[in-house]
């Protein structure tokens, strides 16, 4: 195995302190699995409701194993142009206007179109060569010279057919291009897809990847990343905003506010250098948290029984 | 720390595999890759700390929310930290009571000529007897393990074979010879006797462990699917309360397998063919050289389903399974817009987008219950929706057609043939009494291009699959 690769990742417990000290906190089981996908050379897929810091976490790894992030944002329609590699047709045309010259030097003295072609055939396919090439975030992870971390982002955005393209990269870990053959990653990068899950991945996809649901933290957890994000907010208050939040993520809403959301309201009590969470406070502030109007109605109706549970 | 399992990593890989087996009786697939995956994940983080194992797994296995949750009940189900025998109960007790309480005249086969020795030296040298006597988890552990597989217990499939497959591990173990030496001891030692029994009673309890886990893993598995298969072959209208959340989760998984069958077809690049003329129009500024190819674009309708639902009393819970199986597909079945009647007809869409399934159909039937009337319904149906109807529409009606004697309105039904891509009349009846008493199902046939009697889960299954396989 090639622990070698990355020796940041080969202990559970130094992943979780170095992540740590690079401002994520993390639980053993997203430490494990950082682990297993550094020794074992698989990606990873990372699942979970947004805002609970799946993109982050790639960030954080190639902070921590201190190589390049490489990132692949998925969306409809992304095909093999802008994610693998294309080549530069606008260089390709002007190079073949620009040696029209050329030619006849070449072709200077041959007779008959057999030689003429075999003079050509000399040349080699010069224009579809490395220097047209146009590397897209795929290839370009692959190209790395020291590995990297590869983040393709919300992969279910991405069609089915893009899935299909990404098999061959993420299990063997190259790229091939029919006019030039196949490139092999010269070190494996770390690869992290992530997924909101608005639809199922193909089989194909899921087996090649080790699987990381990230839920929602605990109250423990999100008042240690809260208190590491912010911590100009006192630790009291961290402890009730916390709490708030977790009674309101029970309500039924649109959309559950999210650790990023937490963290930005922490920010901005701080601002309103706010030293206790207090009704009329939070009702100002509501808007911060919550991102729908029905959602803020249901959670302003709902403020007594919300302040008591963030008492505790 | 679970010691248990530091004293069986012999057998560990093994028991890796049976949990593989025990998963995928839960209905979590899991491929011979993932397998190896797992088998390597364990290597690497080693079996003694559960909780790391637990989560280095989890990572291998489960590939959904929903799989993880499974996988983590049957991994705590399975690897259930064994409490820890007291070794009092074999060794202390043994021990005293054999070698002080015996008289010595007793130790006749070994050693005559040394008359102070225990009567069960006798069967020390015997590995199976030693291995229990000093409580060697490890050595008893690889040994039931190995009868067990010379037993092939790996082929109990049913609750009553358990005895039968207890038996068969005890002889591959070698239980008889104990059961000789306690026969011998059972009138001339009573000390030694007890002690024999006592141990052979611990042997035969771990066995027994052992074949009632084959019998979870391996037959509880076959059970389950037995009754799926059952239950996907009872009229629906029989179904009752207690077999509702089989029957969901039954759907569910049709549901996951038939969006899985069909969400990849759903997308195409949008991108077409090359726009030849626009491409050379778009050429001339650069002398002819085609710098902005132009491509077409595919423009595509959009399947739609309009499903009709008779809500009255003897067609309702058919039409609850139809519209739950309809929104369980959701994914992969654009826009389905659902109507619900009884006497009056209304879109009841919305009440499916926004509240869980069973309530929007309590709320339907209070709504729109009443007499049925095929006529007026269709009739509110064309006034409503007629026009949205189009070539791209598949229209689903589900009812038994029977219409108390009045006019069903025919002429509507063909104008939404002549409309619809595709007119799909499903009645819960079966075939034999199409047309019997006030069905008017023999002159509906005529007007829907096909009409299917539909009943149970498969037949449901079937046909949703067909209508997928279709939509395009």
């Amino acid at each position: 195995m090639s622990d070698t690769h990355y020796p940041a990742l080969s202990d559970i417990d130094a992943i979780q302190q170095a992540f740590e000290s690079a401002g994520y906190i993390c639980t053993t089981r997203i430490a494990t699995v950082v682990r297993l996908a550094a020794a074992l050379e698989k990606p990873v897929l990372i699942e979970g409701p947004p805002g609970v810091g799946k993109t982050e976490l790639a960030k954080t790894c190639a902070m921590v194993v201190d190589r390049p992030l490489v990132r692949l944002q998925c969306y409809e329609g992304l095909d093999e142009s802008k994610a693998l590699y294309e080549w530069k047709y606008g260089k390709q045309l002007l190079y073949t206007q620009l040696l029209k010259e050329q030619l006849g030097d070449v072709l200077d003295g041959a007779k008959g179109l057999n030689e003429s072609m075999s003079r050509l055939h000399e040349f080699g396919d010069v224009f579809y060569s490395e220097a047209f090439l146009e590397s897209r975030p795929l290839l370009k992870a692959m190209e790395a010279d020291n590995g990297g971390v590869l983040l393709i982002d919300e992969i279910d955005k991405a069609d089915f057919e893009f899935e299909s393209l990404l098999l061959e990269v993420l299990s063997d870990f190259q790229v091939s291009i029919p006019e030039l053959g196949t490139i092999q990653a010269h070190s494996k990068p770390l690869v992290f897809l992530t997924s909101n899950d608005t639809r199922d991945l193909s089989d194909a996809l899921k087996r090649r990847c080790l699987h990381l649901h990230i839920p929602f933290p605990s109250v423990e957890l999100e008042a240690r990343i809260v208190a590491s994000r912010v911590p100009d907010l006192a630790q009291s208050m961290t402890d009730q905003l916390v709490r708030f939040v977790h009674a309101i993520r029970s309500l039924d809403l649109k959309k559950a506010p999210a650790i990023s959301e937490t963290v930005d309201w922490a920010k901005s009590l701080v601002l309103l250098h706010a030293n206790d969470l207090d009704g009329s406070l939070v009702q100002d502030t509501l808007n911060v948290l919550l991102k729908y109007e029905e959602d803020i109605q249901i959670a302003e109706g709902q403020l007594p029984k919300l302040m008591a549970a963030a008492a505790g | 720390m679970d010691p248990p399992h530091t004293a069986r990593a012999a057998a560990s890989s093994d028991q890796l595999l049976a949990f593989v087996q025990y998963l995928r009786g839960k209905k979590i697939p899991v491929s011979p890759a993932d397998t190896l995956d797992a088998i390597e994940v364990a290597e690497l983080v080693g079996y003694q700390n559960r909780s790391l194992l637990k989560n280095g797994l989890a990572a291998a296995l489960a590939k959904s929310l929903h799989e993880l949750s499974v996988f983590e009940a049957a991994f705590d189900d399975y690897f259930q930290p064994i409490p820890e025998r007291p070794p009092a109960g074999g060794q202390s007790d043994v021990e005293p009571e054999g070698s002080s309480a015996e008289p010595p005249e007793q130790a006749p086969q070994i050693d005559p000529a040394a008359p102070g020795e225990d009567p069960l030296d006798g069967l020390r040298g015997n590995s199976l007897f030693d291995a229990l006597e000093s409580q060697d988890e490890s050595t008893l552990s690889v040994a039931i393990e190995t009868a067990a597989a010379e037993a092939k217990v790996e082929e109990i499939s049913l609750f009553t074979q358990r005895g039968q497959y207890v038996r068969k591990i005890l002889d591959a173990l070698g239980d008889e010879a104990l059961r000789e030496a306690a026969i011998e001891f059972e009138q001339s030692e009573p000390a030694a006797f007890e002690a024999v029994q006592a141990l052979r009673e611990q042997l035969r309890e771990r066995v027994r462990d052992r074949v009632e886990r084959a019998y979870l893993i391996h037959a509880s598995a076959a059970t389950e699917d037995l009754l799926d298969e059952s239950l996907s072959k009872l009229k629906l209208g029989n179904v009752d309360h207690s077999q509702m959340a089989r029957l969901k989760r039954l759907m569910d998984r049709m549901a996951r397998k038939l969006a899985a069958r069909h969400g990849r077809r759903r997308r195409r690049y949008r991108r077409g063919k090359l726009h030849v003329g626009e491409t050379v129009r778009r050429a001339i500024p650069t002398d002819g050289i085609p710098f902005h190819p132009r491509w077409r674009k595919i423009e595509r309708k959009r399947p739609q389903i309009m499903a009709i639902c008779d809500v009255s009393g003897s067609v309702a819970a058919y039409a609850k399974f139809l519209l739950m199986f309809l929104y369980a597909v959701q994914d992969v079945l654009p826009r389905t817009r659902s109507f619900a009647f009884s006497a009056a007809l209304g879109e009841v869409s919305d009440l499916f987008a926004t509240l869980p399934v069973e309530e929007a159909i309590e709320r339907v039937n209070l709504k729109y219950g009443g007499a049925t009337d095929y006529g007026r319904a269709l009739q509110d149906f064309s006034e409503l929706a007629l026009a949205e109807v189009n070539s791209a529409t598949t229209v689903i009606v589900l009812g038994d057609a029977r219409n108390n004697q009045a006019d069903p309105r025919l002429d509507l039904l063909a104008e939404v043939k002549a409309r619809a891509r595709q007119l799909i009349w499903l009645n819960p009846e079966s075939t034999r009494l199409w047309g019997t008493g006030d069905s008017e199902m023999l002159l509906v046939k005529r007007h829907c291009h096909l009409a299917k009697e539909c009943n149970n889960l498969n037949q449901l299954e079937r046909i949703i699959d067909k209508l997928l396989s279709d939509k395009r």
